[in-house]
């Protein structure tokens, strides 16, 4: 025993002495010397930027980039983002989701990257994405997606309950939201319960915001829109007549509902009519999670599958409203030491054809990627279909994507095309820095409305009273 | 040679002053400016801040959020804490009674305090998985046929409440175990032979006699208990939103806290001030619980031993 | 006769309910371990007691995400190891004045001491926060090591502890041979105090290890991340639900503290009476 402990300390004392001299070349690192490469930080929140990053690396072997990913499971990337900038530890380059790009926006932490402006009109970018990213007319980040929104249906469900899987009739069916919960009765009473129009409420919570007459925050106070009102009928609707699988967003029995492997408590099979996703859904949600898994089966070698292939079996439409949900821009610290290299890198993401084009192509393999930077791992790389920025570019590529694995999965479809139809006709005047916090308030009291645990009044005190709790400073009555 | 002995004890000073320096630079100084900090309105996105009195205490107490926070961390706690003492009595009892004779203490013990070693994070992600709307808990329920339909745990405020005390539980009741075994094991035996002699049973041993007896050793168990169940945080935090969903019922006092640093603007005024509510508010329940049910002179156990002793044996 | 059979029925029904806690604290170590090995469609499936084959893909599952465990587990093992020798180092050094010195602010020291281990630690986070976000010391390991200097529950643990060890007869004897004080700590105090210090090591490892809260508000560099706020990021990943990966990233945490509790557990289990109760 004692030998143990002096062996475990030794061990440890050995680990802590290699920690310190580790600890010391990584700070040596980071004031970049004459023979040393130049290091860009880059911080994000998922693994897109990252793909990018090597690419650019590719382009600029001279340079090495240190990559960082914080995930936004509670906002833990804004507030982490937050702390560093404050104590001016940030990275060099911080990428910025919609539902909390405004907050940075309107602060001062981000360096003025106007002087990229004419690229943007060379390449036609969508106004909306810059309109988003511009405060007291500064133009402070730019973004390489478009996200307009879309509706993907089950084609052989819709068969089943609506005798058609055309488009354009679902599209009449569910165009506006009287009709889609018309539509999810019908579905519920033809399938006996076991089909939902919907896998959870929080899928068109994004539709009833992007539709508001109004922002949140109107002279310091608190607006709460007649659509917020009708979010909470349809909800409560929803629920309360079992036309949503109770799943949360992101969750296994979520995306359980993609290859029809879901199955309640009981062990019976349930289906999902259709999911609200828009342009990144379709490469990055709903094709990998289409595909049945082999299990295998309790006390055997066996393997059965479970879930079915259900590429193929989709049809994308614009569905009850228009909306746009999520992208990503990309934004330059202010006082950051390698202010070019960082606008280099926000040229490169977002304003730069080619890589646009290969990005919206999939050139990006895990082949090609792996080449630059071997040290990856199996899983980075970057399938065709994600909608850019660039009208330039959309025009050019729309075609290419016919016959694409995308177009395959929607039956034909060219899913490109309707999206880019719908960009340019979005508007996001109403966003503003203050919305994340405040609809992520909203949240639990609707769904405490939803399951009938709260009145209207209640749910709205409830959300008043949490708005009030994360923004102190706003005037709410 | 008693010379020697006082030229020494200057070496107090200096054994004691790394204690003394690190407690006033990494505790002390941080908690005074806590409270400074709690009088301005300092935010994390832009550099200037003023003082601004008693305005984040004012908004404190403007919504319900702190009152809640407070009652929930009372809530849970004492959820937790009855079980927690009352089991771990129980097993107490029973693992040192010698007519028992119950086997394998060495080992029962061991394992009730495993799950104490276990990382809170590793915890709170595990029982979130375990009572996901399709996760084993209702596969097994609704199978099993105890419940009909699956529930949605982290949808009720009952459930979520439950499952956080009983969690809280799960990881405590083995450490008090031991706690409280080591108590009764010092116990000296020659109590409970007079008593037997007087023909008392075992009840009135164990009021009489182990209860008294173990007043200093309980007065530890729930103190420590309190000022950690004060400050509870990783498992709620972690189990739902980090914003003490459903219904805001796991939202602890030290959530709230995070909620006010990490919100929109970061708000670190707001932030400090609920610090020192969270500060006042544990320091006021220990004392009183210290006030109430220590004696005197609970400095010395011994003394207070033979104290109770003495009461034991006039009393009868 | 009446009285024996009393008695095995209560024993029975005891062994019976200490039956119940042991399943309840084992099967849910136990299904995360068996969880670990499956995959994510075989858990949507149902519970099973067994382990199957999934461990290897799983594993490339959860490290190509991102989640840099080996990293997390070297951050978290160079703070408990460096919390660990200064609060088992200091706290013996504070214990053993308060019983050999008799010096002015002795008796004053020592009731402060219980009073600290009342006081709740966490509070005062917003302000060290800001104060090391003045030093520029936000993401340096410094805020969550040297702090362990003044560990109050430590310092507690070891004046219990030091009563029953210290010999003053010894230490009489070797100033007399001329050793200095600080060589008569360290040469004969720290090894008769070997065992309680172990103990008072194995505490300040395993709380430091488990620490999530003070980590969480300091750190913002994912490079720097100990295994606690790694595992708490296994909660959510915005484009995959990989249930095996998530249980064996909780498995890999709690594996190297499980053979830790193995290993020591008397010593542990002894130590929490030893802490609580004078003898």
């Amino acid at each position: 025993m004692k030998k143990l402990i002096s062996l475990l300390m030794a061990a440890f004392m050995l680990m802590s002495l290699f920690a310190g001299c580790s600890n010391k070349s990584a700070e040596t690192n980071n004031n970049t010397q004459s023979n040393e490469p130049k290091v860009l930080r880059i911080w994000s929140f998922t693994d897109e930027v990252k793909t990018m990053a090597v690419a650019f690396q590719g382009k600029h072997p001279d340079i090495k980039v240190e990559y960082t990913m914080i995930p936004m499971t509670n906002g833990e990337y804004q507030t982490k983002i937050k702390s560093a900038l404050q104590a001016g530890e940030g990275p060099d380059v911080i990428a910025l989701e919609a539902s909390f790009v405004r907050e940075f926006i309107e602060s001062d932490y981000l360096e003025d990257l106007s002087d990229l402006l004419p690229l943007a009109q060379q390449l036609k970018t969508y106004q909306f994405t810059i309109d988003m990213a511009t405060h007291d007319g500064i133009v402070k980040a730019f973004s390489y997606q478009a996200t307009p929104g879309a509706y993907f249906y089950r084609r052989s469900l819709a068969k089943k309950y609506f005798g058609t899987d055309d488009p354009e009739k679902i599209q009449e069916i569910v165009g506006d939201m009287k009709k889609f919960e018309q539509a999810a009765k019908v579905i519920k009473e033809k399938s006996k319960g076991n089909t939902y129009m919907v896998a959870s409420i929080g899928d068109f919570t994004n539709l009833f915001f992007a539709n508001r007459q109004q922002p949140w925050v109107v002279d310091g106070k608190l607006v709460i829109d007649p659509k917020v009102d009708e979010l909470f009928e349809v909800a409560k609707s929803f629920r309360q007549n079992g036309y949503e699988a109770q799943a949360n967003q992101w969750q296994e029995g979520w995306f359980a509902g993609m290859n029809d492997s879901l199955v309640d408590a009981k062990g019976n099979p349930k289906q999902v009519f259709s999911y609200i996703l828009p342009t990144w859904g379709l490469p990055y949600v709903l094709m990998p999670n289409s595909a049945p898994k082999e299990v295998k089966v309790e006390g055997s070698d066996k393997t059965k599958t479970v879930g079915k292939n259900t590429a193929g079996d989709w049809a994308c439409i614009n569905g009850p409203m228009p909306y746009q949900w999520g992208g990503t821009w990309v934004a330059a610290v202010k006082g950051t030491k390698n202010l070019d290299l960082a606008k280099e890198f926000v040229k490169f993401v977002a304003l730069d054809e080619e890589n646009l084009k290969n990005w919206a192509l999939g050139t990006y393999t895990n082949e090609y990627l792996k080449k630059i930077d071997p040290t990856i791992g199996d899983k980075l790389s970057q399938g065709p279909g994600d909608f850019v920025s660039s009208q330039k570019v959309v025009e050019e590529i729309a075609s290419q994507f016919d016959n694409a694995e995308t177009s395959k999965f929607l039956a034909g479809q060219n899913s490109y095309k309707s999206f880019a139809e719908a960009a340019p006709n979005i508007s996001l005047k109403l966003l503003q820095g203050t919305d994340d916090a405040i609809q992520r308030a909203l949240n639990d009291p609707l769904n405490n409305y939803a399951a009938g645990k709260a009145t209207k009044e209640q749910a709205l005190k409830q959300f008043k009273e949490a708005v009030k709790n994360a923004l102190p400073e706003l005037i709410v009555e | 040679m008693a010379n020697t002995k006082i030229n020494k004890n200057y070496y107090g000073y200096i054994f004691t002053a790394p204690f003394i320096i690190g407690f006033l630079l990494f505790s002390l100084y941080p908690l005074v400016y806590t409270f400074y900090l709690s009088f301005t309105n300092m935010t994390m996105m832009s550099k200037a801040y003023k003082l601004i009195g008693f305005e984040n205490f004012k908004k404190l107490f403007d919504d319900r959020f702190f009152i809640q926070s407070l009652l929930n961390t009372w809530k849970i706690w004492l959820l937790n804490f009855i079980p927690q003492i009352g089991i771990a009595m129980l097993l107490a009892v029973w693992f040192t009674s010698t007519r028992l004779k119950i086997k394998f203490v060495g080992f029962w013990r061991t394992i009730f305090y495993l799950p104490n070693i276990l990382m809170p994070a590793t915890i709170a992600v595990l029982f979130f998985n375990f009572f996901s709307f399709y996760g084993p808990v209702n596969q097994a329920a609704v199978r099993l046929g105890i419940i009909n339909d699956a529930i949605e745990y982290f949808r009720h405020s009952g459930w979520t409440v439950s499952i956080v005390a009983f969690i809280q539980w799960w990881m405590w009741f083995g450490s008090t175990l031991i706690i409280l075994m080591a108590g009764m094991t010092s116990i000296s035996p020659s109590f409970y032979e007079s008593a037997m002699v007087d023909g008392a049973n075992s009840w009135q041993m164990f009021r009489k006699i182990t209860l008294p007896l173990l007043r200093p050793v309980l007065v530890y168990v729930l103190v420590t208990s309190l000022v950690g169940g004060m400050q509870m945080f990783d498992i709620p935090y972690m189990l739902t939103d980090g914003r003490g969903s459903p219904n805001g019922s796991i939202m602890t006092m030290n959530i709230l806290m995070y909620m006010k640093f990490s919100s929109s603007k970061g708000h670190i005024g707001a932030a400090a001030s609920v610090g020192v509510m969270i500060f006042i508010v544990t320091c006021l329940s220990a004392l009183l619980i210290v006030k109430l049910l220590s004696e005197k002179d609970s400095k010395n156990n011994a003394k207070a031993v033979k104290g109770e002793v003495k009461g034991y044996e006039l009393h009868n | 006769m009446n009285y024996t059979i009393k008695t095995k029925l209560m024993r029975v029904f005891i062994y019976i309910i200490l039956a119940i806690l042991f399943l309840l604290c084992v099967v849910p170590i136990w299904i995360l371990l068996v969880n670990a090995t499956r995959s994510t469609p075989e858990i949507q499936q149902g519970l099973s007691l067994v382990p199957s084959n999934n461990l290897f893909v799983n594993w490339k599952n959860l490290t190509n995400r991102g989640f840099n465990i080996w990293r997390g587990f070297y951050n978290s093992a160079f703070i408990s190891v460096a919390v660990t020798v200064l609060t088992v180092y200091f706290s013996m050094m504070f214990a053993y004045a308060i019983h050999v010195y008799d010096f002015a602010s002795k008796k004053f020291l020592y009731g402060f001491i219980i009073l600290l281990v009342m006081v709740p630690t966490q509070v005062a986070i917003i302000g060290f926060y800001k104060y090391m976000s003045l030093l520029n010391l936000l993401n340096s390991y410094i805020p969550l090591i040297v702090p362990a200097i003044a560990a109050p529950s430590s310092i507690f643990f070891a004046i219990q502890y030091l009563e029953s060890t210290i010999v003053k007869e010894l230490i009489e004897a070797a100033r007399i041979d001329g050793c200095s004080e600080l060589t008569i700590f360290h040469k004969i105090m720290l090894p008769i105090a070997k065992p309680g210090a172990v103990t008072m090591g194995i505490f300040a490892f395993v709380g430091s290890w488990n620490n999530f809260f003070t980590p969480f508000v300091l750190i913002s560099k994912m490079q720097k991340y100990t295994l606690p706020m790694l595992v708490q990021t296994l909660r959510g990943d915005v484009y995959r639900t990989e249930y095996g990966s998530i249980y064996l990233g909780l498995a890999v945490s709690i594996v190297p503290i499980l053979i830790v509790y193995i290993l020591f557990s008397r010593y542990i289990v002894n130590g929490i009476a030893m802490g609580s109760v004078k003898e």
